[in-house]
């Protein structure tokens, strides 16, 4: 394909792309120097590294900043290890594999907001579990900022569980069974098959599923603040702190809001850069 | 190989079985809850069984009057679904079936109109019309761009190409609120632009849409259509480039050879076969769209989708009760697990196709 053919094919994605994505972004850097709220758009003030300075010594968005670290540091690997496990379970279910797969992905597809309200249902006064905890410990049961986060962690990982064992069972899926036969001759158990022959399999899915883990727990936003709303500050990460800086009614202060976006852009391309310069690396290789 | 004892199966299905119901658990109370009167739900040890059931939650959600039998309604639903199922079916055995399944979509556009005549209806409807309205065409202008960019990327082999892809995938992971700002100040400076020099009160014979009489971006479905068409490009792209390079140049090239032009190639013989392809990522960018919370709550101050209308509405202040607040729940799942009951398989394979190629 020639270039002016390959244009003609892209140009309507890009031009939606560089007007809708890096212009904006360009905006956002922009407003992030500004002095500029929400009940008053007309009038941006130049203001330099304010906002930045601001935000640093604030203290909540240090407490929002921990809270996501803690956040992403507990679900990512537990979702990883649990998907797998359920990946390998599911992989030697013969009949009824396709109604588990469906009872199982239902809370990955359900809308994220309506997830976390169903799951805050069984802890609101007379939900099952609050009702049992009561039974079991003798305690009333109520949602507040000390468990909290506790129950948005679980929560999250049961959202995005079946991200990980829908990915997992597709790469098993795509195991040659020569492998898993030849190892089984030569008198491998289940670890050490587990170990030398599955896992190297997956190795390319599980860096992925990483990846794109880390990067959605990092930007949770929806979830979270059905938990929180604007209360239980410590609770709050980093987007909902955005977010709630940003568009408070009356006191919102876009400005702000802008720069703490710039933060949250840098912090998830540390992680990224990398990667980015490997898959074009890859991209290049593919071309020559 | 694999040796299974039956005692080793029922362990398989029993740890299965307790993860299904980690996973389904909540919806199960919430629809239960769905359905109790409040008194039941109001007590203190949970009500679990022999209670009695009611729609009331329904009713008071979905339309204005009290006095409807709900049983009427869940018979519309049923023979709407009925008729879909039946057209759907023809469609799939018949060697042609789009006529057939343009039929479904015309069965479900009629029901969604007559409705509210039928029953009177209140705001949540519009809500919901808005959430399809806004689903239907995120998808159409998304897969549409999307398609012609992923042959694009597939098939050209400058260094160009390698950079868009690169670029979008960084913007795949950017936060929705690096985007959601610009947006709402771009929109606003626009829509103070369109009123300021009165170009939004003109008349433009051909796009003088009944109801609308002021030109404006902020608090239009138009808004969020483009939000989301924007922020679905970059995964929509590389989910077709994906798809298109397991297709072969060899077969495009056969028909370029027979005189058509790239562009007939690309309709009349990659198009026919990419449909798995376009259905998975179909399935994508519907739930994205039917989704999405962040851009209607700052981008629409009432031209709400359903989730933000859930979220609003049962929020604490309001004097919705639980039980309708379970019943929105429920009904804003209720599409959703009939989609994925549906295209279960295509889910996992786009996941699957996704995750392969990293």
């Amino acid at each position: 394909m020639n270039r002016r053919t390959f244009w003609g094919f892209t140009v309507p994605s890009v031009a939606v792309m560089l007007l809708l994505m890096v212009f904006p972004l360009l905006t956002t850097v922009w407003l992030g120097f500004q002095k500029l709220l929400l009940r008053d758009l007309n009038n941006p003030e130049w203001i330099g590294f304010d906002n930045y300075r601001d935000l640093l010594s604030d203290p909540e968005f240090w407490a929002a900043f921990r809270f996501t670290m803690v956040f992403v540091a507990i679900v990512v690997p537990v979702t990883m290890v649990m998907g797998l496990c359920t990946a390998l379970l599911l992989d030697r279910v013969g009949r009824g594999r396709s109604i588990y797969l469906a009872a199982l992905l239902l809370p990955f597809i359900v809308t994220p907001v309506v997830g976390s309200l169903v799951y805050k249902d069984l802890f609101e006064r007379g939900g099952l579990l609050a009702w049992l905890w009561e039974v079991i410990t003798d305690n009333p049961f109520a949602v507040n900022s000390g468990n909290v986060k506790w129950l948005i962690i679980i929560q999250a990982i049961w959202n995005v569980m079946p991200f990980a064992m829908i990915t997992f069972f597709a790469g098993l899926q795509t195991l040659p069974e020569e492998r898993v036969e030849a190892a089984a001759i030569d008198g491998a158990n289940f670890w050490r098959n587990l170990w030398h022959v599955t896992l190297p399999h997956l190795r390319v899915l599980i860096l992925f599923v990483g990846l794109i883990t880390i990067m959605d727990m990092y930007r949770v936003y929806d979830q979270v603040f059905v938990w929180t709303g604007n209360r239980f500050t410590d609770a709050h990460t980093l987007q909902v702190y955005n977010v709630r800086i940003a568009t408070a009614f009356d006191i919102g202060r876009l400005g702000k809001g802008n720069a703490m976006a710039v933060l949250t852009v840098i912090g998830i391309f540390v992680v990224l850069i990398p990667f980015l310069w490997r898959s074009y690396k890859d991209q290049i290789a593919e071309r020559v | 190989m694999k040796r299974t004892t039956p005692l080793s199966r029922f362990g398989l299905h029993a740890t299965l079985a307790v993860l299904v119901v980690w996973s389904v658990l909540p919806f199960l109370w919430t629809f239960q809850t769905s359905i109790k009167f409040t008194r039941d739900v109001a007590a203190k040890k949970p009500v679990l069984w022999g209670y009695e059931t009611t729609a009331n939650a329904y009713r008071a959600f979905w339309l204005d009057a009290d006095d409807v039998n709900m049983w009427s309604v869940l018979v519309y639903i049923l023979v709407v679904a009925v008729i879909c199922a039946a057209l759907g079916q023809i469609g799939r055995r018949v060697r042609h079936g789009w006529p057939w399944f343009a039929a479904v979509a015309l069965v479900i556009f009629a029901a969604l109109w007559r409705f509210p005549k039928i029953w009177e209806a209140n705001d949540e409807y519009d809500f919901l019309i808005n959430s399809i309205v806004v689903t239907v065409l995120t998808m159409i202008i998304s897969l549409s761009i999307g398609l012609l960019a992923g042959y694009g990327l597939a098939r050209y082999t400058g260094i160009s190409g390698a950079v868009i892809l690169i670029i979008a995938l960084g913007f795949r992971a950017l936060p929705r609120t690096a985007f959601v700002l610009p947006y709402f100040f771009g929109a606003k400076e626009i829509d103070d632009w369109l009123t300021r020099t009165g170009v939004g009160s003109w008349n433009f014979p051909l796009i003088d849409f009944p109801g609308i009489d002021t030109l404006q971006i902020l608090d239009t479905r138009l808004a969020i259509v483009l939000a989301l068409v924007a922020v679905n490009q970059p995964f929509t792209i590389w989910m077709f480039r994906s798809f298109f390079m397991e297709v072969p140049k060899e077969i495009e090239e056969a028909a370029m050879m027979d005189g058509a032009t790239r562009l007939q190639a690309f309709r009349k013989v990659i198009i026919p076969m990419m449909w798995p392809a376009i259905i998975a990522t179909g399935l994508f960018t519907m739930l994205l769209a039917y989704n999405e919370y962040l851009f209607v709550r700052v981008l629409a101050p009432t031209e709400w989708t359903l989730p933000v209308a859930i979220v609003s509405l049962t929020g604490g202040e309001s004097s919705r009760t639980i039980t309708e607040a379970a019943a929105a729940s429920v009904s804003i799942t209720l599409p959703i697990v009939v989609v994925i009951i549906l295209f279960q398989k295509h889910l996992v394979k786009g996941l699957g196709a996704g995750a392969v190629k990293g």
